[in-house]
């Protein structure tokens, strides 16, 4: 009886990879899954000149001394940033320049997740335990290649997979949103994309949907609105579901034995589509909370039971 | 690949940060659309006239300094519910600040007594405020003295609970982009409307009210002549007067448990800002409440020193008394000439001798309350939604339906309950206290909150270390931990005062109260069973419910 850990949206939180790989032993779970959008969103610059280093973080700007450089640079990776030692002619050339800004952020981020491959083999290597990553839309396609390269962790990402008695189908890819990110496509590409997957699996009745984009109007997908210009409306009390109607119409169509979703972040819980138990987690990253959903799974029962934790 | 963007946390010319385009990155609301839900949440006429009209129970308590205090002492909760909002933003406000730091159990019962089982409770406080200030002015303004008569009586008063039970639901089902566009408009017309309301008192002379008053209460309600001094004259049978000119610490003091009725609440939306983004910052959250309690404080400063000037201090506070302790029928008490409840809106439209107009006035300052009123259920949802998700409560209790998105599992367990206890409260009066009580049971909430942050810096050393507010200190110690102490002490004042008072001046004093403390008792304890059944239930279906919050190892 396979017990499933499902995490997603980590963006870059060391702390929140950290706890995934140990959500394993501190749950029991055999399996553990990360959803998408592992990268972060951010590069935090440490500039050094005369003699310190010149930081903002949390809008507080400070300086500080080489030798506190690294506990700062953990101090900002457990946010989900990225730190990064730079001069002040560097500074000013990636604030003028997009394309060097963006090789930059390239470069940070496949060397985030590929140190993070390596602490996932160092950790669980020999445990029993298997990872699964599928990135999400915010995740460059670069990304996928650093996972292929892993010897331990296994990417989900257009795959069947099996799980004891269960398959597992994956994508990162969204319908589209305001940011055009890179994962991003029509609903009808997005559909054709999961039947794909979808009309492989053997049997639906034990198969996991693991798809970042939770299915529309499910209450897994409701965000706050924003207008054009990317300005939160009424408080930011008002939400909208924006999730996609592929994924809602492969589950109705389908009735796989569980969806795991995230994408949305504020919109956690637990729903059930027709036969499907449908789960976001949310996500909590830069509070270094890693939010996830333990299932556990049974060959008869099909799901014995399921748990949203904040670890 | 998507476009990078600089972001700018430092000045201009050196960025503190570079951000790329990612999903979420929005701008920051607006504190002005924030404000406004805690503006509401402390409504100024539709709670605070409603609960300033029992203040004459202290009469040499100098209401103005009252008002001055309470903002200052409520300034500390707010400070501390931004603080906790920036730790914690997540939905769930209270009961996810509680389980996180207090431990799960703790959490479940003191948050889900006060939003969930005392909200209960305040769909018949609404109902009676939607009478007292709408329909009952308005239909005896028209000359409807039968509807108005209809809506003192127990069906009457249970048919206002239905209405505001009916109205929260649909404001639920709607959304609440609908309602926060519903509430824009009520807040600018309802603001025309107390312009409206202060012009006429500041205008009028006090002569010219008394004139008024005598000529509407025998027009509208067949008094005799005078019926202005016949007023004072049928309180003072109960009343000693009250002057505004005296000034005491001590009962300044004891007028907060009664302040705390509408201005405890600017905090109300703080289980919402964890849907948020931004919240994370501290400032947003707290100019947010900040200005929602000061922007109310200097209103109702004005408006109160206006009724002083035209209507009369000592007047206003016996037409209160008289209308209180008439119908709670204190001992030698007698029924004043104007016998509903002295709304000060519908005294200052009698300025005008026109019927219409008075009609309009009761109308448009209505949309105090319907801007206000729609919220009564928002917040317990969203407390029921996180219990469910915790499996406290049934997957059920979290159901959304598809089409409508109606979350209709919180609301049944709302809803049906409300129409209990609103039938309770229209036909067993002598239940009444256990209503007055719903303000106590609520602080009692905040107080929980309160210690969660208080002990915070330390219980979830993690979480406080990685939130914006971990370098403000005072002394050394976390400035939320100080903050959170005098918010506490304030709260235990009014918890002591509402418990122990030793004239019952709030009528909740435990010893005179049994009725309301069985009721308050019964509801801790269905609640410590809810939980206890929940662990034992999902225990047996392998959840193991101690874990939920617990963290996992870093390293």
């Amino acid at each position: 009886m396979p017990k499933v850990f499902f995490a997603t949206d980590l963006h870059g939180s060391e702390m929140c990879w950290r706890k995934f790989l140990n959500a394993g032993r501190f749950y029991d779970a055999e399996i553990l899954i990360c959803g998408g959008d592992m990268t972060g969103k951010a590069i935090v610059p440490i500039v050094q000149e005369n003699g310190h280093y010149t930081v903002t973080v949390g809008g507080d700007t400070q300086q500080v001394e080489a030798a506190q450089v690294p506990d700062v640079e953990a101090q900002i990776r457990r946010k989900g940033y990225y730190p990064l030692q730079m001069s002040v002619e560097r500074l000013h050339e990636l604030d003028r320049d997009p394309v060097k800004r963006a090789e930059t952020f390239q470069q940070v981020m496949l060397d985030g997740v590929d140190r993070w491959m390596g602490m996932a083999a160092e950790k669980l290597r020999g445990s029993g335990i298997r990872v699964f990553v599928c990135p999400g839309n915010d995740d460059e396609m670069e990304v996928d290649d650093v996972i292929r390269r892993s010897d331990f962790v296994e990417l989900g990402e257009g795959r069947l997979v099996e799980i004891g008695d269960f398959t597992m189908i994956s994508t990162g890819w969204s319908n589209h949103t305001p940011w055009n990110t890179h994962r991003e496509e029509t609903e009808e590409q997005l559909g054709e994309r999961i039947e794909a997957m979808a009309k492989q699996v053997p049997d639906v009745s034990k198969a996991i949907f693991n798809l970042h984009c939770p299915p529309y109007k499910s209450g897994l997908d409701e965000a706050p609105a924003i207008d054009a210009d990317m300005k939160l409306l009424h408080g930011g009390r008002a939400l909208r579901p924006v999730g996609s109607t592929a994924v809602r119409d492969a589950i109705e169509r389908h009735q796989p034995l569980i969806s795991l979703h995230g994408h949305i972040h504020e919109s956690k819980g637990a729903v059930k589509i027709g036969k499907t138990l449908s789960i976001n987690p949310g996500s909590s990253y830069e509070e270094g909370m890693l939010m996830g959903a333990i299932v556990q799974l049974d060959p008869k029962k099909g799901v014995k039971s399921y748990q949203l934790v904040n670890g | 690949m998507a476009d990078t963007t600089m972001g700018g946390t430092g000045a201009p010319a050196r960025p503190g940060l570079f951000l790329r385009n990612a999903t979420g990155l929005v701008k920051s609301w607006s504190t002005f659309d924030a404000f406004i839900y805690s503006f509401w949440s402390i409504n100024l006429i539709t709670l605070g006239l409603y609960g300033m009209s029992f203040v004459y129970t202290v009469p040499d308590g100098q209401l103005l300094a009252g008002i001055l205090l309470f903002g200052v002492l409520v300034t500390f909760i707010v400070i501390t519910y931004a603080m906790l909002v920036s730790v914690m933003p997540r939905t769930g406000g209270d009961y996810a600040w509680q389980s996180r730091v207090l431990g799960g159990g703790l959490g479940f019962v003191l948050s889900i007594t006060g939003w969930w089982f005392t909200l209960f409770l305040w769909a018949p406080i609404y109902a009676n405020i939607l009478v007292v200030q709408f329909f009952s002015p308005l239909a005896y303004t028209l000359g409807w003295s039968g509807v108005a008569t209809f809506f003192t009586s127990s069906t009457g008063i249970f048919v206002s609970c239905l209405i505001v039970l009916a109205f929260a639901s649909i404001v639920v089902t709607l959304g609440m982009e609908t309602y926060a566009r519903i509430q824009k408009a009520c807040f600018w017309i309802g603001i025309v409307g107390l312009a409206v309301v202060c012009a006429l008192l500041l205008f009028a002379s006090p002569q010219d009210f008394q004139n008024a008053f005598n000529r509407e209460a025998t027009s509208l309600f067949g008094a005799p002549a005078n019926a202005y001094q016949g007023t004072i004259d049928a309180a003072s049978k109960t009343f000693t007067g009250s002057s505004f000119g005296t000034f005491s610490f001590g009962p300044v003091l004891l007028l907060l448990p009664w302040l705390a009725f509408y201005l405890l609440w600017p905090n109300w939306g703080a289980t919402l800002y964890g849907e948020v983004r931004g919240a994370k910052e501290f400032r947003k959250p707290f100019w947010s409440m900040f200005w929602g309690l000061w922007v109310t404080v200097a209103m109702v400063a004005v408006v109160i020193l206006l009724i002083v000037k035209t209507m009369g201090w000592n007047f206003y506070q016996s037409a209160n008394a008289a209308y209180w302790n008439n119908l709670y029928a204190a001992s030698g008490a007698v029924a004043p000439p104007v016998p509903i409840w002295p709304y000060p809106v519908m005294f200052a439209g009698w300025l005008v001798d026109n019927h219409p107009f008075q009609a309009l006035l009761i109308i448009v300052m209505g949309l105090w309350f319907f801007g206000w009123a729609g919220t009564l259920f928002l917040s317990s949802t969203r407390v029921i939604f996180a219990a469910a998700f915790d499996r406290v409560l049934p997957a059920w209790a979290a159901n959304i339906s598809a089409k409508r998105r109606v979350p209709y599992g919180a609301l049944i367990l709302m809803i049906v309950p409300s129409l209990v206890i609103s039938a309770i409260y229209a036909w067993k009066p002598s239940f009444a206290t256990i209503f007055i009580d719903a303000t106590a049971i609520l602080a009692l909430t905040f107080f929980a909150t309160v210690v969660a942050a208080i002990i915070l810096p330390w219980r979830r050393k993690d979480l406080y270390d990685a939130s914006p507010i971990a370098n403000y200190k005072v002394a050394g110690v976390p400035l939320i931990s100080v903050v959170g102490v005098i918010a506490g002490l304030f709260l235990l004042f009014m918890l002591y005062q509402w418990s122990f008072n030793a004239d019952n001046l709030y009528g909740t004093t435990l010893q005179k109260t049994p009725d309301s403390v069985k009721y308050f008792v019964a509801t801790y304890v269905v609640a410590i069973v809810i939980y206890v059944v929940a662990r034992v239930v999902r225990r047996r279906q392998g959840i193991d419910l101690s874990r939920i919050h617990h963290e996992i190892p870093v390293e």
